[in-house]
């Protein structure tokens, strides 16, 4: 008897040990800003699942909206209004979410010396026609002639913003990054903390669903069927800037799609750079400075802030870390 | 030790094994395919694993898409879109390579029993 009444305990505890570790797997797509984005989530409560992917929706959708330059919507202040129908001088209450986003990106430009600058409209339009005409380069004159790029400009105050010209402002550098940051606080909020966000360049992270790493692969921008770096970890960021997506060639010359506000021209420091950090807004506007300066000038930059570490591909095909990369490989 | 403890054991083991490979049997038996979505739609799954060149017509947002395979690999032949990105991305072969076609709302990747990573920058 005794031994019939401890069989059915130890199945009973196999049974119960096989349960615990049912995560299912919930994957979701989503088409926004230009990019495929899957979200990946690890639960076992599905009901949840479903009006998260519902939510995540939501805020993609809306984000990408407000960040939409080529487009109006109906009953919406987005950035084509911003850009096209507000008259100069005329200030006008917007989206509180539009708002801080464009907040955000203005307090980075002054911490970046100038680096990243969301007013670069004017002068992106002049790139993106070549680029898509297949035409050439333009000149530089031509450049320094299309608006206003300062910054200074756009006067933000009390959930208000204003032009003082005809600048034209350019979320493309940020808004990914920005409204992928939301999407996790959001999972984290409802207590979905294991997930995996990738947005074509930009991925982010939870905690793990067997308490491991996560291994995000670094695609070779030489060879994009080969991952040159691997970067393990959790509740972290892993953003790309360059790559091979986003630029044409002209005389051999790649021309991305980024620009240095110094020079109006595509940087040509290296090929593609990664950042790890904790927030999504952060690395995507971090990679996209990192990739606007030398390789050595970079390094130093990261070495100088806390949390952040990351990679470059250097034009010799040579990759360089910052001091402390070691942690995640 | 008693025979019922022996017997107790070999149950146990024998339990614990079928609870530990039933599962994997089930899983493991895939070849390398390609499962191809529209939105969030499993619209097709095509064996990668014969090395004939073969030809599938799937429906996309602008229309009509082909899609070949030979070797274990898998391009998008045709497709109706501004810049023809996912046409000119041509073969690939591994799990980490996606095929999008954002006009289309079409993906393609490929599943492997191994995935090595979790996600890819690029």
């Amino acid at each position: 008897m005794k031994q019939i009444k401890t069989l059915f305990l130890l199945i009973l505890l196999i049974i119960l040990v096989g349960c615990s570790n049912k995560v299912t797997t919930y994957n979701n797509n989503y088409f926004y800003m230009d990019t495929y984005i899957n979200v990946k989530i690890y639960s076992n409560n599905k009901n949840l699942v479903i009006k998260a992917f519902k939510e995540i929706n939501n805020i993609y959708q809306e984000y990408h909206q407000l960040s939409d330059r080529y487009q109006s919507y109906d009953n919406l202040i987005n950035l084509y209004y911003i850009n096209h129908n507000l008259d100069i001088n005329k200030e006008i209450i917007i989206n509180e979410k539009l708002y801080d986003m464009i907040k955000y990106s203005i307090d980075f430009y002054h911490k970046s010396n100038g680096l990243l600058n969301i007013a670069l409209g004017n002068v992106i339009d002049v790139w993106k026609q070549y680029r898509e005409e297949g035409i050439g380069i333009p000149t530089e004159k031509e450049l320094m002639e299309s608006g206003s790029i300062d910054i200074d400009n756009i006067i933000l105050s009390d959930k208000a913003i204003m032009k003082k010209n005809n600048i034209k402002i350019d979320l493309g550098a940020i808004a990914k990054g920005y409204a992928t940051e939301k999407v996790g606080q959001y999972l984290e909020s409802i207590g979905l903390n294991q997930y995996i966000i990738n947005a074509g360049g930009n991925v982010k992270v939870g905690s793990h669903y067997q308490d491991d790493n996560y291994t995000i692969g670094v695609e070779d921008p030489n060879d994009t069927t080969e991952i040159y770096q691997v970067i393990k970890g959790n509740n972290m960021v892993v953003v790309t800037s360059g790559g091979y997506e986003r630029f044409y060639e002209y005389k051999g010359q790649k021309y991305h799609h980024i620009i240095d506000p110094n020079t109006l021209f595509p940087p040509q420091y290296m090929q593609a750079v990664t950042v790890i950090c904790d927030n999504s807004a952060y690395g995507d506007a971090l990679s996209t400075i990192l990739f606007l300066m030398p390789i050595e000038t970079g390094i130093n930059y990261i070495n100088n802030l806390d949390n952040v570490e990351a990679v470059w591909y250097g034009l010799d095909n040579q990759i360089y870390y910052s001091e402390g990369f070691d942690k995640y490989a | 030790m008693h025979k019922n403890d022996m017997i107790l054991i070999v149950i146990i083991l024998i339990i614990a094994l079928i609870i530990f490979i039933v599962p994997k049997i089930n899983s493991n038996q895939g070849n390398k395919i390609a499962n191809v979505y529209y939105e969030n739609k499993l619209i097709k799954t095509i064996d990668l694993s014969s090395n004939l060149k073969q030809e599938y017509n799937i429906k996309g947002y602008n229309g009509n898409i082909v899609i070949e395979t030979k070797d274990n690999m898998i391009r998008v032949k045709t497709e109706n879109s501004p810049l023809h990105l996912c046409s000119k991305q041509g073969w690939v072969e591994n799990s980490h390579e996606v095929i999008v076609c954002l006009p289309n709302r079409i993906i393609i990747k490929i599943e492997d029993n191994e995935e090595m990573y979790d996600a890819v920058v690029r």
